[in-house]
């Protein structure tokens, strides 16, 4: 098991916090560097289960394949919704994109012929199956899952330090400025929202393969759109490491509280979520990141 | 044919009258003090919740209830503003929208805590009855509240058209700092406006609870249309979110009728994409957002 992780349990949470630090990951290109605050990424995440599901069960082509088809997929969605929403702005925009995912959520469940509708389908079990990204222990899932945000990561980082970091940066500053220094801000914001459909496509894809279940709630669920978002703001908005922080703060809190209380306490987990959430913006607008930065700050100002 | 068209007519119109008054709370906040209010449904919830322990515990009629709800949700309203959207004003997207977002995450869900996710429902000697007009049934429950949000959005026109308080509204959401220079105290005016826009959806709630369940999501269903409301009907917009309003009940309730049980909201949500692509600035006024 890696990590020395023991129970089954633990490395589940693990792959969870992996995954979701790589939803955030992939929001934040364009939520937190270009500030806009999409919350309708469960559109891209459910289109990347389906399109892989979907090839997997009707004609027998691995998840792996899928995989990049559902990034493919969701690429190209995201320019007609990009063309769309892009025409709001701040919170009109985040109302826009909800809109979005909640039509294929719709959709999917409407159209049980093309996908199962609301039932959704298990996904078979053909046994350990490494080319069909199915394994009978839970270490590869552990290790998939860290290699999707390692690249998220090395992404985020290469964007970061390109031409490209400092457009979308002053595009989330001030759109019309950017502009009027001649940033091609509809571009710049085309271009962002194509890399990151394509990332949280991966991790919709990853998902259903990890669960072996699919269906409309699960896969276009606002919860993955909200945690997109609010692990990256309780991380640190904007920043390369924050998802990642806020995800390892905020996933195993909520899977202990589950455990803890068990399913009887609906709605426990989301109104922690929720106070967490608050106190950063009313007290940390920068996140957990900001957090660390001005203690060390304070430490290293002693110090010297 | 024209039966069933009439028939779906009234009821969107009749449900709409609701999404106008979630709809002109949100476009009201939006317009004075510039932050969208994700939390405007669940005050609805809250305005439910209300109503229905007052009927239930005190055996007050929904309808009564309203001198209650209203009064109550405007002092939140007061309080919402002064502890928590004061604080976030002037801060940029992400505070703004994500402050109200939590809270209106945090309020659903301290409903479910405390009352579970069952429906619960009034019964009060109306809930049943209807009149006839022709072959359209009109649900005298719907029909009273509609006519009471009507009488309502009416009352708010009025109010901000014609005393102190209401110009100064209106004038604190044309420029802010000029109506400060003016000497018009910005925070009572915020206040009063979130004050008022939580009375109204505290209202959607009371007039709901005759004839349709309460829960802890409720809000949800009528907040989503009331953002497509907003956005149709330009933003800050008062009448254009009335009509918008209306609007949106009679498209779901066509879209019911004719495509099916459960395409209410892809009706609505076509609109929304189609007004985004066509007229993203909304129907009724050119401002640009």
């Amino acid at each position: 098991m890696p990590l020395g992780l023991r129970s089954g349990f633990a490395v589940d949470i693990a792959v969870r916090v992996l995954l979701f630090a790589f939803i955030g990951v992939a929001w934040n290109l364009m939520g937190g560097y270009a500030k806009q605050l999409s919350l309708g990424h469960a559109a891209y995440f459910g289109l990347g289960a389906y399109t892989s599901t979907l090839l997997l069960i009707k004609f027998g082509i691995s998840p792996w394949i899928g995989l990049v088809a559902g990034g493919i997929v969701a690429m190209l969605a995201s320019l007609p919704i990009g063309w769309l929403c892009f025409r709001l702005r701040g919170p009109y925009f985040a109302i826009a994109t909800i809109a979005t995912a909640q039509v294929f959520m719709l959709l999917f469940l409407k159209f049980r012929d093309f996908a199962w509708g609301a039932e959704g389908t298990t996904i078979p079990f053909l046994g350990n199956a490494p080319l069909m990204m199915q394994f009978s222990g839970k270490a590869p899932y552990y290790y998939i899952a860290l290699a999707l945000l390692v690249l998220g990561l090395v992404i985020t980082y290469t964007i970061e330090r390109s031409w490209m970091g400092n457009y979308l940066v002053a595009v989330g500053e001030d759109e019309d400025a950017a502009e009027a220094v001649g940033v091609n801000a509809p571009r710049i914001k085309r271009d962002i929202y194509l890399i990151s459909a394509f990332l949280t496509a991966l991790a919709g894809t990853f998902y259903v393969q990890y669960i072996y279940f699919i269906d409309p709630n699960t896969a276009f669920s606002f919860n993955v759109s909200v945690e997109a978002a609010l692990v990256s703001i309780v991380g640190g908005i904007g920043t390369l490491w924050g998802p990642v922080l806020g995800t390892v703060l905020l996933e195993p809190t909520s899977a202990l509280l589950q455990s803890w209380l068990g399913a009887s306490h609906g709605g426990v987990q989301l109104t922690v979520y929720a106070l967490i959430l608050m106190a950063v913006i009313l007290w940390r607008p920068t996140g957990l990141l900001g957090l660390l930065t001005d203690a060390y700050h304070k430490l290293v100002r002693r110090d010297g | 044919m024209l039966a069933t068209l009439a028939q779906a007519v009234v009821n969107g119109l009749l449900i709409g009258g609701i999404y106008a008054l979630v709809s002109i709370g949100v476009t009201l906040i939006f317009g004075v003090v510039k932050i969208v209010n994700f939390a405007q449904g669940e005050f609805l919830m809250i305005g439910m919740y209300l109503s229905f322990f007052l009927a239930t515990r005190a055996g007050m009629d929904p309808l009564l209830s309203l001198v209650i709800v209203m009064p109550v949700m405007f002092l939140i309203g007061m309080a919402f503003q002064h502890v928590l959207i004061r604080r976030v004003l002037g801060l940029g997207d992400m505070p703004q929208i994500f402050l109200t977002f939590a809270l209106s995450v945090l309020l659903m869900n301290v409903a479910l805590l405390l009352f579970t996710a069952n429906y619960r429902t009034v019964q009060t000697p109306y809930t049943d009855a209807a009149v006839h007009i022709g072959a359209v049934y009109i649900s005298v429950a719907k029909l009273i509240a509609f006519v009471l949000a009507m009488v309502f959005s009416g009352a708010l026109t009025l109010f901000l058209q014609s005393t102190d308080i209401g110009k100064a509204m209106r004038a604190a959401a044309q420029n802010r700092d000029v109506a400060m220079l003016m000497g018009i105290n910005t925070d009572l005016v915020f206040a009063v406006a979130v004050g008022l826009a939580l009375a109204l959806a505290g209202a959607a709630g009371a007039l709901l609870m005759p004839f349709y369940p309460v829960y802890p999501a409720v809000g949800q269903v009528f907040v989503l249309m009331a953002f497509v409301a907003v956005v149709l009907g330009t933003l800050g917009n008062v009448t254009g979110a009335l009509i918008a309003g209306l609007m949106m009940g009679v498209a779901e309730s066509l879209g019911i009728q004719f495509v099916g049980a459960d395409s209410g909201l892809i009706v609505v949500f076509a609109m929304l994409l189609l007004t985004l692509a066509i007229r993203p600035s909304g129907l009724f006024g050119g401002r640009a957002r």
